[in-house]
């Protein structure tokens, strides 16, 4: 029955899911409770302009995205600084600019590549070794960074005013989550592809979030459905013959819908809501 | 370090002018250690500026702040021992975080970012629940807490760092009028136990009632400073609010009704 796992393709496939899994659900508790889902689909967005000069100038795809999507946080975070508006108009703008971008450099293209269609939708049986080595150290990245800064990040995002005013630089901090989540979209572009890798940033987040109310443990939660999606819907495409990144969009979706049904958040709220720990005074 | 009897914040003639904020302009008052400090005045007076000028959070663009002996840049090393308590937006009620982990964060600029919780931390973190009487509560989703409990979760998380001073701005005033009271009481308690120099911000002036120490009135500027007598006197009202005030005593307490805001 596992007979697959002897096919390299495979091995990559299976490696890949899980760094791509873990890599989502982790900066995806951030995602979610910061509302920052805009931020990652934008992102995603911009990365199609990466991938298109990378095939125009013949260089690696993803190293182009990781610069174009840097890039795009970059302009993002100073332009909602500088000109003072909601950063959601920031990334209307510049999602828009480098996805023109991107079509203007497939139209500079003297021969039509198929492949740049490719990292729409992403295809996780196609991830070469050199991919590999690529999404494993940007992931390292992403990881070590969140870990590294796990206290800092858990005050500005419970309470940013609070978090300033305890000397942390709350600007550079939000800056980098951004950052981070453009490296995120480019470590996952290859699997589940532009156009889905919005579910992995914020599904098994927002599944974890129904489950509980320790933030470490939203982690932990978030880190198993995103791995467990990525795994299980390889391995159903590969059994089915159907489309590695929506079959891993669905497992995610599933898991989701099952959190909101049967979320003890909730139902415990029915039962001890505010009325039993009102003010005892 | 300051000695006893030095001034615990100290402001002279400040400026603060940026567009982001609303500005002070010339603003001077001294507080000794332990003073209690009732900072009133209308919505975007400057009150909030003023807190911030405290924590060295905005400079000012003339005269200076000096807080527990240390001025301009050398705020942020005294930070520790402010304790601030911002206006309260209500906690999203499923954000996942306890009771506990919350007031846990006061600690943080103090265990920096690997530092372990030692024993004395979590003997802090447990002495400030119970000061705000929210030890049975320490496992509950923070969320889920009540509006004057939120409020006294963020008293906590101000508590825990074992301040000198304490800042508070507005904390009544998203809790609803039954709870007000007890809120202004365990916080007039706080100051008397512990002997916190305190700046209370509120725009409803019998919340400072029965005056403590000093009583600053601010509208971008000091339009009055001194003790309780000076301040609260009717004249003085009446000048600043722009109306009649009327003085009501029930239950031995003083209180003022404004007649008309808008005359």
């Amino acid at each position: 029955m596992l007979e697959f796992l002897h096919y390299g393709f495979m091995q990559r496939a299976l490696l890949s899911s899980v760094i791509v899994g873990t890599t989502c659900s982790c900066i995806g508790v951030f995602v979610v409770l910061r509302g920052m889902a805009f931020a990652g689909s934008g992102l995603a967005h911009a990365a199609f302009g990466g991938v298109a000069l990378g095939f125009l100038l013949a260089v690696n795809p993803l190293f182009a995205a990781v610069l174009f999507c840097l890039g795009t946080a970059g302009l993002i975070q100073v332009a909602s600084r500088k000109a003072q508006m909601r950063m959601d108009a920031a990334i209307g703008v510049f999602f828009a600019f480098a996805m023109a971008l991107g079509v203007l450099f497939i139209g500079l293209m003297r021969r039509y590549d198929a492949r740049v269609y490719g990292y729409l939708f992403g295809n996780v049986l196609g991830v070469t070794a050199g991919n590999l080595v690529l999404m494993a150290a940007l992931g390292l990245v992403v990881i070590g960074t969140l870990g590294l800064l796990y206290r800092q990040l858990k005050f500005l995002t419970f309470d940013e005013e609070m978090a300033e005013a305890s000397g942390l630089p709350t600007g550079a901090l939000a800056a980098l989550l951004l950052g981070l989540l453009a490296l995120t979209v480019v470590v996952s572009l290859k699997t589940v592809g532009i156009i889905l890798v919005e579910a992995l940033l914020v599904t098994p987040a927002a599944t974890a979030y129904q489950l509980t109310h320790r933030y470490g443990m939203m982690f932990v939660l978030s880190w198993i459905t995103g791995v467990v999606s990525c795994v299980a819907g390889l391995v159903i495409s590969y059994a089915l013959g159907i489309p590695s990144g929506a079959a891993i969009v669905i497992v995610a979706t599933a898991f989701f819908a099952l959190a909101a049904l049967f979320s003890p958040k909730r139902r415990k709220c029915k039962v001890c809501g505010r009325e039993s720990l009102a003010d005892t005074v | 370090m300051t000695s006893a009897t030095e001034d615990s914040v100290r402001f002279d003639h400040v400026t603060v002018a940026y567009h982001q904020v609303v500005g002070i302009e010339d603003v001077s008052f001294e507080l000794k250690p332990g003073e209690f400090l009732g900072i009133i005045g209308p919505n975007g007076s400057g009150k909030t500026t003023l807190l911030r000028a405290v924590l060295g959070l905005v400079r000012p663009a003339s005269g200076s702040v000096t807080v527990l002996g240390a001025t301009g840049r050398e705020i942020a090393g005294v930070r520790r021992q402010i304790g601030y308590v911002p206006q309260r937006r209500a906690l999203d009620p499923q954000f996942p975080i306890t009771v506990r982990d919350a007031v846990v964060m006061g600690l943080y600029p103090m265990l920096g970012a690997f530092g372990r919780m030692t024993a004395d931390d979590r003997r802090r973190v447990e002495a400030a629940l119970v000061a705000v009487g929210l030890l049975a509560s320490a496992d509950h989703a923070a969320g889920h807490l009540s509006g004057g409990q939120q409020q006294r979760l963020l008293i906590a998380r101000a508590l825990v760092q074992e301040p000198r001073i304490l800042l508070l701005d507005e904390p009544t005033s998203a809790v609803d009028v039954a709870t007000r009271s007890t809120i202004v009481e365990l916080v007039r308690q706080l100051h008397a136990e512990r002997g916190l120099t305190t700046l209370y911000v509120t725009h409803d002036v019998n919340e400072v009632m029965p005056c403590v120490d000093k009583v600053l009135y601010i509208n971008r500027t000091v339009r009055a400073f001194g003790s309780c007598e000076q301040v609260l006197s009717r004249e003085t009202l009446e000048s600043l609010y722009g109306g009649r005030v009327i003085f009501a005593e029930d239950g031995g307490r003083r209180y003022v009704i404004v007649g008309d805001r808008h005359a």
